[in-house]
């Protein structure tokens, strides 16, 4: 019993330094296999969470389990909250940094911005990776799926390069996101896109992208901003010209930045008759809308416009009116293109390859006509995305 | 007379009206495990609403789902979604939907507060969903 005693003592005495070498949270008992299935399969959300969020803790320790798994179902079945646990520790093992940038590096995986946007957040403590982090941030400061750029952006903007937030943005949502993220980092960007974004009411076929860009712009400026928000005491805005006007005053004095008054920006006068949303984090978020007489709208918030003249329009609707779709089509996990238009009365979402042969063949046929109304990069990006849609 | 029966009627259509809430009410606090919740949510807890949202599986499948949950999100382009971002609506026994694309409003009663399941926070918003336009 004694003896016993005594190794314990010894055991411990031998332990306790490794242990104390654990990143903090490290559970050096778990079961990873086990605890990698629950993140990824567990029925329940919440479940999934905390075991993702367990997952991600266990740092270095737990990658073999990830990678095997990951092996075994695909990584596009690896869930997007795994991706984004593991980005937000802060562990620089290089098992993980090797996971992220393979993640990262893959075109194909869905939540590769998630997983760069881990490498960015860790360009400060990641050593000699410092530099390979940034060098693939560069790459891809320019990458045609928005969160991709925006993420390499903010890795070089944490990285220490400044130019990274003049670079030139065409998506409103990515102007928003990168301020966003660096001053959920404790750094103050420029405050004007967030100061916009709070009066943002615009919409693509009833998806209201610009109050969701407004609800994350203000979660960020009132957390930055604590008790020098202007309801932190409680209370609520009397209208949303109050509201603008306290946090532009707010903000202006808090950032000492000299911020113009933000208005409320409403869709365009325009009557859009239908409009097709495709979401790749591969190849990039193409918007189209149009209308009964041939004005074509390109981007999220209908930016860009062309006129499809009117023979060559009306055989590009005839077409369209022929399609029937389901609600429907395959299972979508992260990319999706959705069609809607008014008449016939149409709302389908479709998966990657479960598009069916018409509707993707009258979508190239809409990609030409973009084509020869003078928008030739348009109607390449559009038939780049479309063909991850068709029905194989 | 017709006036003091018309009266509880229009008491009673005004109570039934489901209150407007979004995501910016639900989601607009940092929520962190075993935090008091802030008044401006708690004081939803059974009250019939209607909110906004994308219709989202809590597990992968394709068949009609008699259980969903309403995020605020229909691209993930904000991160996982976190417990006070989502609304976990069950319809009726035995009535079941197709996963509808784009904004959806779903109308029921609202229940708010931790829920746990083997120890752990598994939501914090509950709709009883009547219906999903």
């Amino acid at each position: 019993m004694k003896a016993h005693a005594v190794h314990v003592l010894v055991a411990l005495a031998v332990a306790s330094p490794l242990l104390a070498l654990l990143p903090l949270g490290q559970d050096p008992a778990a079961d990873w296999p086990k605890e990698v299935e629950r993140a990824c399969t567990s029925p329940r959300y919440g479940l999934r969470l905390a075991a993702a969020r367990k997952v991600a803790k266990g740092g270095g320790a737990a990658v073999p389990a990830i990678v095997a798994w990951a092996d075994k179902n695909g990584r596009n079945a690896l869930p997007q909250a795994l991706v984004d646990a593991i980005a937000d520790e802060s562990t620089t093992e290089a098992p993980v940094l090797d996971l992220l940038f393979a993640w990262a590096e893959d075109r194909d995986f869905y939540w590769r911005a998630s997983a760069l946007r881990g490498l960015a957040l860790r360009v400060g403590p990641a050593g000699y990776r410092r530099v390979a982090i940034l060098k693939l941030c560069k790459a891809h400061a320019d990458d045609p799926a928005w969160l991709m750029r925006t993420h390499a952006r903010f890795g070089l903007a944490l990285g220490g390069d400044a130019g990274a937030l003049a670079l030139a943005e065409g998506d409103p949502r990515a102007r928003v996101r990168l301020p966003l993220l660096l001053l959920q980092q404790g750094k103050l960007p420029p405050l004007q896109p967030l100061i916009d974004a709070l009066g943002d009411e615009r919409t693509f076929q009833e998806t209201p992208w610009g109050q969701q860009t407004a609800n994350e712009a203000h979660k960020a400026l009132k957390q930055w901003l604590g008790d020098e928000h202007p309801l932190a005491k409680g209370g609520a805005f009397a209208d949303t010209a109050q509201a603008l006007a306290a946090m532009h005053a707010a903000c202006s004095k808090k950032s000492g930045q000299a911020l113009t008054l933000p208005q409320v920006v409403r869709d365009r006068d325009v009557a859009f008759a239908g409009g097709v949303e495709l979401l790749s984090c591969k190849h990039g978020d193409q918007f189209v809308q149009w209308t009964d007489d041939g004005r074509v709208f390109l981007g999220v918030d209908a930016a860009r416009e062309l006129t499809v003249p009117a023979a060559n329009w009306d055989a590009v609707s005839k077409d369209r009116t022929a399609l029937r779709l389901p609600d429907a089509m395959g299972a979508v996990v992260c990319d999706s293109i959705r069609l809607r238009w008014a008449a016939p009365k149409t709302h389908g979402k479709a998966a990657p390859a479960s598009l069916p042969a018409d509707a993707a063949n009258w979508l190239k046929r809409l990609a030409q006509a973009i084509e020869e109304s003078g928008d030739a990069k348009a109607a390449a990006d559009l038939r780049a995305g479309i063909e991850q849609f068709a029905s194989r | 007379m017709a006036i003091r029966l018309l009266l509880p009627a229009l008491l009673l259509l005004a109570a039934d009206d489901p209150l407007k809430v979004g995501f910016a009410k639900l989601a607009g606090f940092d929520y962190q495990e075993g935090m008091k919740l802030p008044k401006e949510v708690t004081e939803l807890d059974e009250k019939l609403v209607e909110i906004r949202g994308f219709m989202q599986r809590e597990s992968p499948g394709s068949e009609p789902v008699n259980s969903f949950l309403l995020i605020n999100d229909a691209c993930g382009c904000n991160g996982t979604p976190k417990l006070n971002e989502i609304v976990f609506c069950t319809l009726p026994d035995g009535v079941t939907t197709d996963i509808k694309p784009g904004v959806v409003t779903v109308t029921g009663k609202l229940y708010v507060g931790e829920e746990k399941e083997d120890d752990v926070v598994i939501m914090i918003y509950q709709l009883d969903a009547d219906t999903v336009k």
